[in-house]
C-alpha cells in the first residue's frame, strides 16, 4: 500500500504542489514567527550578557510591584550616599552608581530620533568611568560637565552627529542643548537592541533624567578571587531595609526573563495568525482528499476487489497525507527563515521596529512548526481516508457517479447546530462570564463557531449558491447558468471550499468592526467630554512627553483661557498594579470626566479619584481609603475623593496634580489640553500655541479632529498589520478554491468536451468557471461576514464597561470585503479556467 | 504532391456537398512510430442525404468524422463544411462554426448533467445567445417523444431517452449537417432502432444532412450511401445498402 500511496503522489504532482502549498504557507508562517522571536530573544540575551559582563553584583531598591503592562518589576531609586558604604565593603573592587531615565535626541530637522511609544526605548543614562562600563568609545571622549554627552553609534548615525557637534536632547523640563563629546558601541552593537542612549556625566544624568542625590542602582565589580556570591554575601548585611543586592548573573537572567515574558505576548499574537493559516490549510487538505478519494472510488474498489483490506485502503490515503505533510512542513520550515525577515519588515512597515540580528531557529521551535504542519495534514485526511476505506469492492464494476452529494443528513444538521451553539456559548461565556482563562475559552468558542458553520455549510450551500448566482443567467447567459448549476451541484464541496475563505473573511470583518467601534467610541467620548480647542502631545504614548514648561507658557498666553496637562504613572493600588493619570485642575476643566461623586477640587496631595466602573467592582465610595504603592515614595494611604463616569479616555484611576508631583520623580505631560480665550479666532490662538511649541521639539498641536486621528492612529496601524497577517490565510483559501475548481474540472472533462463540441467558446468556458469561483468566494465571504458581525458585536458589548460605548458597523468596508472576495474568486479561477479552456475537445468527448 | 493539392483546394469541392475532404491526411506520432490514421482521403457528403462511414477498427472512420466536423485538425489536406475550409479557422471561429452550422450526436455522454433535457436541447442556441424557434423545438421534442421529459435531468432518463435528447439538440438549430459518432453504440436494439428511425426521418422529412460513423451493419443499412474505410483510405462505397449486402462487404475486410 505504501507503493500505491507513493505512486498516487507522483501521478498528481500539480495537485501535490497546490495541496502541499496550503500546508507549507501555514508552517512557514509559524516557523517565521518562531524564528523571529528566537532571534529577538538571542539578540537581547547576548546584549544583556554584554552589558553586565563586568558587573559582579548590583545594589538596588527592592521591587515595589510588577509593571501592569508585563515588562518586569518596578522599583524605586536609592540614595546616592549608599555608594560610599558599598565601596568600603571588603572584596569590592569597584562600585559605580547608575542613573536611568528618559532622554531622546532630536535630529537636525527637529524630529525626535526613535519612537519609544511603539519601538525600542530611548534612554538617558550616565557614563561610568571604570571597567564597569562596557561601552567602548569609537570616537571622542567621555562627557565632561553638564553640557556634554556620548551617543551610541546608532543614534549618532541616525542624527548625523559627529564629535563636537551640537545636539538637542529632550529630557524633563526644557529641551537641552548639548555638545557631543564621544560616540560609543557596546558588545559589537552600534545601537543595542535598537534603543537609543544619551550618556551624561553622573551629575548631569541625575539632574536631567533621574533625581539629584539618587541612583537607580549601584554596579559592583568584585576583587579578583572573590566570587559573585561571596561579594553579595558581604554587601547584604550592610544595606538598609528596602535595599537588596543580587549577583550580576541574576540581573542578566532577570533581564532576559523579563524580555522573554514581554516577547511571549508578541509570540502568541503572531502565532494566532499562523494557527489560523494552518487551520485554513487543514480545510483545504480535507477538501482535496475528499474529492480525490471520490474520484478514485473505482480504483480503491479495484484494490479491495483484488484483496486489499479496508485498513490498507485507509492507510494508503493516510500515508499519502503523511507524505504531503512531511514534505510540505519541511519546505515550510525552510521557507520560514526568509519569511521571518519578511515579517520583521512587515512589522517595521507598520511602525513596530524590532531589533534582531542574525537568524536563530531553536530546535523546539522547529519541532513545533514542523509537527504542527504534519499533524494538521494527517488529521484533515482522517475523515476522507475512512470514506476511502468504506468503498465496497463491487464499486469497481459499477459506473460510479462522481461527487454527487446532497444536503447532508438531519443528524448532520443537528450536530452542526450543536457545535455552533456550543461555540457561541463558549465565546459569550468567555467574554461576559468570568472564567479563569477567558482567552482560551474565547478561542475555543471562535474555533467551534467556525467549525459549526462549516458543518452546516453543506446544508446552506445549495440555497446560498442559488441566491448568489441568481442574477448570473441573466447577466452571463448560459455560462452564468452553468456556473450557478455547477456551484449548486455539489454543496458539500462548495461548502468546504467556501469555509476556508470564511475563516479569513470572518476574522477580517470582525477586526474591521472592532476597529470601527473603537474609533467611534473614542470619537464619541471626545465629543462629549472634551470642551477645549487644541491638544498638544509629544505623539508618544506614556513615554517621555511634553515639558510642563510648555504648559506654563501656553497658560500665560493672552489668547488662551486655560491649558492643563495630564501625566501618566504606574502604581500598585491595594496590591494590584495599575496605570494612573495625574491631571491638573485646568485639565479637569477642559476634559470633563463626568464626576458622579465629589469634584476635581477635592483632589489633594493624599486623595485619588476612581472610575465608577472600578468603584463598583471594588466596592469603593468617596471617603474610602486605599493603599497606593509608588516606586519612589512607597506605600501611601489615600482617600477616594471623587468617583467619575468617563473611563474610556481617562482610565480607571486619576490623581490630582499635587498628589502626582508628590509621588513621582518624573514630571512630563503626555497631553496638554488647551482652551482658547473667548472671542479669539481659532487660527490666531493656534498660531500662538504653535509658536510656543516651536521651542519644544517633538511637540505637536492638534485640533479635535486631528487629536482623534492621532489617538486612534494606532488602531489603523494595528488594523493594517492584522489585515496583512490575515492576508496569508486568505491567500491559502484562494489556493483552495483554485484547487477545488481544478479537481472539479478533471471530473467534468467529458461534459466540458460536449460543451466545447456543441459550440461553447473558450472564453465562455472560462467565464463559467470564473463565475463558479465567484459564487464560492462570495459564499465564503458572506458566511464570514455574518460570523464577523457576531464576533464584533460580542466583543464590543463585552467591553462596554471598558469604554467601548458604540457598536459601529462600517458598511462600506464590509461591502468592500465582499467585493474583494469576489475579485479574489476571479483570480483563483484564472489557472483552472485556462486549463479547462485548453482542454482537447476531442479527447474530452471520447474519454472513457 | 502538396502544390497540386493546394491548387485544387482553392475551390469548394462541389455545390451539392454539405461537407467534404480533399487529400485528407492525419498522422499521429512521428518518425518510425507515426501512424497514418487518414491517408489521402478525398470524399464528399451530399446535402439532404444520410451517409454512413464504415470500416474495421482502426480504419480511421472516427478520425475522418472528427476532422470533417471541426473537432480535430488534419495533418495535411483540407476539410470543408459547405464552402468553409476548416483549416483556415482559429479555435473561436471553429467553435462558432460547430455551434451555428453543425450538430453532434456522440456515442455516450452527450448531455450536460446539470441542465434539464430542454436546456440541453437548446444549449447550442443558448451559447449563441439566441432563443431559437420555439415551435420548431417543440415539434422536434414531440416527434422524438420527449415532450413529457423536458424538465428532467439526464440522470433521470434512460439511455435511449438521453440519446434522443442528443438528437433533438442536433436538430434544434437546424444545422447544415449532423455528425453522429456511433449514436446507437451504447443502446439496446430497440432504443437504437428508435434513434436510427428518427435520424432517417430527419433526412426524409426535413431534408437534413447526416453523416454517421457506425460498425453496425443494421444501423448502416438505414443510410442512403455507405463509405467504406480501411487503413485510412476510402476503399469502397455502396448506394441503397441493405443489411445483408453490408454484412457481406464487411466480411471481405477480414480476408
Amino acid at each position: 500500500m505504501l507503493l500505491t500511496a507513493i505512486r498516487n503522489l507522483l501521478a498528481h504532482k500539480l495537485r501535490l504542489l497546490t495541496t502541499g502549498l496550503a500546508v507549507m504557507i501555514g508552517v512557514a508562517f509559524m516557523a517565521g514567527t518562531l524564528v523571529l522571536t528566537d532571534t529577538i530573544q538571542k539578540t537581547f540575551d547576548d546584549l544583556f550578557t554584554d552589558a553586565f559582563e563586568n558587573t559582579d553584583a548590583l545594589v538596588r531598591a527592592e521591587a515595589s510591584f510588577d509593571d501592569p503592562n508585563g515588562f518586569g518589576e518596578l522599583r524605586g531609586r536609592i540614595d546616592a550616599s549608599l555608594l560610599d558604604e558599598v565601596e568600603d565593603v571588603d572584596g569590592v573592587a569597584l562600585a559605580a552608581g547608575d542613573v536611568w531615565g528618559f532622554a531622546q535626541a532630536v535630529d537636525r530637522d527637529g524630529d525626535p530620533i526613535g519612537n519609544p511609544g511603539a519601538g525600542s526605548p530611548t534612554f538617558g543614562t550616565n557614563w561610568t568611568a571604570s571597567e564597569l562600563n562596557t561601552w567602548t568609545l569609537v570616537e571622542g571622549d567621555p562627557p565632561r560637565g553638564d553640557e556634554q554627552v556620548v551617543f551610541d553609534k546608532g543614534t549618532a548615525d541616525d542624527g548625523g552627529f559627529g564629535v563636537g557637534d551640537q545636539a538637542t536632547v529632550l529630557v524633563q523640563g526644557a529641551p537641552l542643548e548639548v555638545t557631543v563629546s564621544g560616540i560609543a558601541r557596546i558588545g559589537g552593537a552600534d545601537s543595542p537592541g535598537g534603543a537609543s542612549f544619551t550618556m551624561f556625566t553622573t551629575e548631569a544624568a541625575q539632574r536631567y533624567v533621574g533625581e539629584v542625590g539618587k541612583f537607580d542602582s549601584i554596579s559592583i565589580a568584585a576583587e579578583d578571587g572573590v566570587s559573585q556570591d561571596e561579594v553579595v554575601e558581604r554587601i547584604a548585611p550592610t544595606l538598609p531595609d528596602g535595599i537588596e543586592v543580587v549577583t550580576g548573573a541574576t540581573v542578566t537572567e532577570e533581564n532576559q526573563d523579563a524580555l522573554r515574558e514581554g516577547l511571549s505576548f508578541f509570540n502568541t499574537f503572531m502565532l494566532v495568525f499562523a494557527v489560523v493559516a494552518l487551520l485554513v490549510g487543514g480545510f483545504i487538505i480535507f477538501n482535496t482528499f475528499f474529492i480525490t478519494v471520490a474520484q478514485r472510488t473505482r480504483e480503491n474498489a479495484l484494490l479491495r476487489a483484488i484483496g486489499a483490506t479496508r485498513r490498507q485502503v485507509l492507510a494508503a490515503v493516510l500515508i499519502e497525507a503523511l507524505a504531503i505533510g512531511l514534505i510540505a512542513s519541511a519546505l515550510g520550515l525552510v521557507a520560514g527563515i526568509p519569511l521571518a525577515a519578511g515579517l520583521k519588515a512587515l512589522l517595521a512597515g507598520f511602525g513596530f521596529e524590532i531589533p534582531a540580528g542574525g537568524i536563530v531557529l531553536a530546535t523546539g521551535s522547529a519541532v513545533l512548526a514542523f509537527s504542527a504542519g504534519v499533524i494538521v495534514t494527517v488529521l484533515a485526511a482522517v475523515s476522507p481516508s475512512r470514506k476511502a476505506g468504506k468503498v465496497p469492492p463491487v464499486a469497481a464494476m459499477r459506473d460510479v457517479a462522481v461527487g454527487s452529494t446532497g444536503y447532508g443528513s438531519r443528524q448532520r444538521i443537528i450536530v452542526g447546530v450543536l457545535i455552533l451553539v456550543l461555540g457561541a456559548a463558549a465565546l459569550l461565556y468567555g467574554l461576559f462570564g468570568d472564567p479563569g482563562s477567558a482567552l482560551a475559552v474565547v478561542g475555543l468558542g471562535v474555533l467551534l463557531v467556525f467549525f459549526g458553520v462549516s458543518v452546516l455549510g453543506r446544508t446552506v450551500a445549495l440555497p446560498l449558491s442559488r441566491v448568489i448566482g441568481l442574477p448570473l443567467p441573466r447577466v452571463r447567459g448560459i455560462a452564468g447558468q452553468l456556473a450557478r448549476e455547477n456551484a449548486m451541484r455539489n454543496p458539500k464541496r462548495t461548502a468546504a471550499t467556501a469555509s476556508a475563505l470564511m475563516i479569513g473573511v470572518g476574522l477580517v470583518s470582525f477586526i474591521t468592526i472592532f476597529a470601527a467601534s473603537t474609533k467611534a467610541s473614542f470619537s464619541n467620548t471626545v465629543d462629549e467630554a472634551f470642551t477645549g480647542d487644541f491638544i498638544a502631545t509629544s505623539g508618544q504614548m506614556g513615554v517621555g512627553g511634553v515639558s510642563p514648561e510648555f504648559t506654563e507658557r501656553v497658560n500665560d498666553l493672552p489668547e488662551i483661557e486655560a491649558a492643563g496637562g495630564i501625566r501618566a504613572g504606574l502604581a500598585a493600588i491595594d496590591g494590584d498594579s495599575e496605570s494612573l493619570i495625574g491631571a491638573s485642575p485646568e485639565a479637569f476643566e477642559i476634559f470633563d470626566v463626568g464626576p458622579v461623586a465629589g469634584t476635581p477640587d477635592d483632589l489633594d496631595e493624599t486623595s485619588i479619584a476612581v472610575s465608577e466602573q472600578t468603584a463598583d467592582d471594588e466596592g469603593l465610595a468617596v471617603g474610602d481609603r486605599v493603599t497606593v504603592d509608588f516606586t519612589s515614595t512607597g506605600e501611601q494611604d489615600m482617600t477616594v475623593a471623587m468617583v467619575y463616569a468617563e473611563n474610556a479616555a481617562a482610565g480607571n484611576w486619576i490623581l490630582g496634580l499635587d498628589a502626582f508631583e508628590a509621588n513621582y520623580p518624573d514630571q512630563m505631560d503626555v497631553q496638554v489640553f488647551v482652551r482658547k480665550a473667548e472671542g479669539v479666532p481659532s487660527a490666531e490662538a493656534l498660531a500662538a500655541v504653535e509658536e510656543v511649541a516651536d521651542d519644544f521639539p517633538g511637540v505637536s498641536v492638534l485640533d479635535q479632529t486631528e487629536y482623534k486621528e492621532e489617538q486612534m492612529a494606532f488602531v489603523d496601524q494595528m488594523l493594517g498589520l492584522v489585515y496583512a497577517l490575515l492576508a496569508l490565510a486568505i491567500i491559502i483559501a484562494l489556493l483552495g478554491i483554485g484547487n477545488t475548481l481544478a479537481l472539479s474540472i478533471v471530473e467534468r472533462t467529458r461534459e466540458l468536451g460536449v460543451l466545447r463540441a456543441v459550440g461553447m467558446t473558450r472564453s465562455q468556458l472560462r467565464s463559467a468557471i470564473r463565475w463558479e469561483s465567484v459564487i464560492i468566494a462570495v459564499q465564503g465571504a458572506l458566511l464570514g461576514l455574518i460570523i464577523g458581525l457576531f464576533f464584533g458585536w460580542a466583543l464590543v458589548t463585552a467591553l462596554e464597561d471598558e469604554g467601548l460605548n458604540t457598536f459601529a458597523v462600517p458598511f462600506t468596508s464590509l461591502v468592500v470585503v465582499v467585493v474583494l472576495a469576489a475579485l479574489a474568486g476571479v483570480v483563483a479561477a484564472v489557472l483552472p479556467a485556462r486549463r479547462a479552456s485548453r482542454l482537447d475537445v476531442l479527447r474530452a468527448v471520447v474519454t472513457e | 504532391m502538396e502544390p497540386t493539392i493546394d491548387q485544387v483546394t482553392d475551390q469548394p469541392p462541389s455545390v451539392a456537398a454539405a461537407a467534404a475532404t480533399r487529400g485528407a491526411t492525419k498522422i499521429y506520432g512521428e518518425g518510425t512510430t507515426a501512424v497514418h490514421a487518414l491517408d489521402d482521403v478525398t470524399v464528399a457528403f451530399e446535402s439532404a442525404r444520410f451517409t454512413a462511414i464504415m470500416g474495421p477498427s482502426g480504419s480511421g472512420k472516427s478520425t475522418l468524422l472528427h476532422c470533417v466536423a471541426g473537432l480535430d485538425t488534419l495533418t495535411s489536406g483540407t476539410a470543408w463544411i459547405g464552402d468553409t475550409e476548416l483549416g483556415t479557422l482559429d479555435d473561436t471561429a471553429l467553435t462558432l462554426l460547430r455551434r451555428e452550422r453543425v450538430g453532434f450526436v456522440f456515442q455516450a455522454f452527450n448531455l450536460v448533467p446539470t441542465l434539464t433535457a430542454e436546456e440541453n436541447i437548446t444549449l447550442p442556441l443558448a451559447l449563441a445567445g439566441r432563443k431559437g424557434d420555439k415551435d420548431w423545438i417543440g415539434e422536434v421534442a414531440t416527434t422524438l417523444g420527449l415532450a413529457q421529459r423536458l424538465r428532467h435531468r439526464p440522470s433521470e432518463m434512460s439511455g435511449g431517452e438521453q440519446q434522443r435528447v442528443a438528437v433533438a439538440r442536433a436538430l434544434a438549430s437546424r444545422p447544415e449537417i449532423i455528425f453522429a459518432d456511433e449514436p446507437t453504440g451504447n443502446l439496446d436494439s430497440r432504443a437504437g432502432g428508435e434513434v436510427l428511425r428518427f435520424l432517417r426521418q430527419a433526412v426524409d422529412d426535413l431534408g437534413q444532412t447526416i453523416v454517421m460513423v457506425t460498425h453496425d451493419p443494421g444501423a448502416a443499412s438505414q443510410a442512403d450511401r455507405i463509405v467504406f474505410l480501411a487503413d485510412g483510405r476510402v476503399v469502397d462505397e455502396m448506394l441503397q445498402p441493405t443489411a445483408e449486402r453490408v454484412l457481406d462487404r464487411m466480411k471481405r475486410f477480414g480476408d
